[in-house]
């Protein structure tokens, strides 16, 4: 229920930006100008992913910079209990760099390689560390809290441009990416174990707004 | 366009790509490290492991001749050569695994080892360790391989499995489950008796509430042969409680040994062990 509404909030924030500049103006102060640079707090686009460990589906709105180069998005996900035991949800942050930003023709933009690093934090496991549980150190992982590589590539179309001029894609993703555990259980087990074991797969979308 | 006659942007993608074909789409779009969805071979492995045990009976009055060991957690390495070893060991009839199959909980770690034990050349079963349980592993587990308590009869021997990890349950006073494993234990079908567990009773993971109650169940037991029991990592065998329960602990994976458990009559055992 939680992650419907927070769908529905998410989806509904492109409208209100719309909305905003057909307000009443008599309060404006700046000249209508200034408007096309948006403030630094204001996410730049929307997020909508399953898999990757985080979550069977995930939202978030995320911030673009490096001239569009490096991108930091914020993740809430969701886990039904049928798949995990319990439900779960998961609040995670994705850093990712692209070194090559590609036009294709007029529509298309591709990027060819990203790459970088996620951070996870899981709520709702079962056996989580009561108070007096365990003596210190019992366990020398932490079971809700984990961080990973990512590596991927993203296609997206052109889409009308903002009323301030700024251009907007819709793009398509995936990222292969593992985690600190499944990392260790690799290093320590060449032979028992190969890549194509620890790798987990993300499919997503993202909308400029 | 001249940035697709240049293959160097797409070379990082190669290894990837190709490893994602392989391994299919499926199986890769974990929604959490706590997702325990699984193929279906790899979904109720003790239920098909006691299927392919029964598919080759033992005559009642043979020896029963089977490997112990336990604590495969992260040593994956080690279990491909286990497997090598006990597939060359002749009149084995079954390996058991007491416990901590995995070492963070994860779904996906049950399904290393399974990959590595699916390839003996005879069935293996196993008992839940307290490593099994961390965050959703106690859900991953009973997915994947089965009960936490549960019992088989093979030949003239009654095994009886069960969850000794009371510290996971943060010491409820209800692991083991005392009226279950008494149940258990006063069924006379079978000749002889062995108790399987992670936690040995002597151990401080032990939950004190049910320790002395546990005890006296196994004592007062007429045809226990021994209990085994993993989680210490290191063999041992002798009768802490002095009352003439013999308990075995085994080695873990990264000792590179195991233990070949041979019974007959009524509760006469021999252990032979192997390195590899």
């Amino acid at each position: 229920m939680a992650a419907h509404l927070l769908l529905s909030a998410l989806l509904a924030l492109p409208l209100a930006s719309a909305a905003a500049p057909l307000g009443p103006d008599t309060t404006a102060h700046a000249p209508a100008q200034t408007s096309t640079r948006l403030s630094w707090y204001r996410p730049r686009h929307l997020v909508l992913q399953t898999g990757g460990g985080l979550g069977m589906v995930a939202a978030g709105a995320g911030y673009s910079f490096w001239r569009d180069h490096a991108d930091l998005d914020i993740l809430v996900g969701y886990v039904p209990k049928k798949y995990a035991g319990s439900t779960l949800s998961l609040a995670s942050a994705k850093f990712l760099y692209s070194p090559w930003v590609l036009s294709v023709g007029e529509k298309w933009q591709l990027r060819p390689l990203m790459a970088g690093a996620y951070f996870s934090y899981t709520h709702g496991t079962i056996n989580d560390e009561e108070r007096g549980q365990y003596t210190k150190d019992y366990y020398w992982f932490s079971t809700d809290t984990r961080v990973g590589p990512l590596l991927g590539s993203r296609v997206g179309y052109a889409l009308p441009t903002t009323t301030t001029g700024r251009s907007r894609y819709l793009s398509a993703y995936y990222e292969l990416g593992s985690n600190d555990l499944y990392l260790i259980s690799y290093a320590q087990n060449r032979k028992g174990l190969s890549p194509a074991d620890i790798l987990v797969l993300s499919l997503g979308l993202k909308l400029d707004f | 366009m001249p940035l697709f006659t240049s293959s160097s942007f797409l070379r990082p993608l190669l290894p990837a790509a190709t490893a994602l074909l392989l391994s299919g789409c499926a199986d890769l779009l974990e929604f959490s490290p706590n997702d325990y969805r699984s193929p279906g071979d790899q979904q109720d492995l003790t239920v098909k492991n006691l299927a392919r045990l029964q598919a080759a009976p033992l005559p009642p009055g043979d020896t029963l001749r089977f490997v112990f060991t336990g604590d495969s957690q992260r040593f994956y390495d080690e279990a491909e050569a286990l497997v090598k070893s006990v597939n060359q060991q002749a009149g084995i009839q079954f390996v058991l695994v007491a416990g901590d199959i995995s070492n963070f909980g994860m779904g996906r770690e049950m399904r290393w080892v399974d990959d590595q034990l699916r390839k003996l050349s005879v069935p293996y079963l196993t008992v839940i360790g307290n490593h099994d349980q961390v965050g959703n592993g106690r859900e991953a587990y009973q997915h994947i391989f089965g009960p936490l308590n549960y019992s088989f009869t093979y030949g003239d021997t009654q095994f009886i499995m069960t969850d000794t990890n009371g510290r996971e349950y943060n010491f409820n006073g209800h692991v083991p489950d005392l009226p279950w494993v008494q149940q258990q234990l006063s069924d006379n079908a079978a000749r002889r008796q062995i108790i399987v567990s992670h936690v040995p009773p002597q151990d401080e993971d032990f939950d004190p509430a049910v320790r002395d109650g546990y005890v006296r169940l196994l004592r007062e037991a007429p045809r226990l042969a021994f209990e085994l029991n993993g989680h210490r990592h290191s063999f041992s065998i002798g009768q802490p409680f002095n009352d003439g329960i013999t308990y075995i602990n085994s080695d873990g994976f990264e000792k590179n040994q195991y233990v070949v458990v041979t019974v007959w009559g009524d509760k006469e055992f021999r252990l032979k062990h192997v390195q590899f």
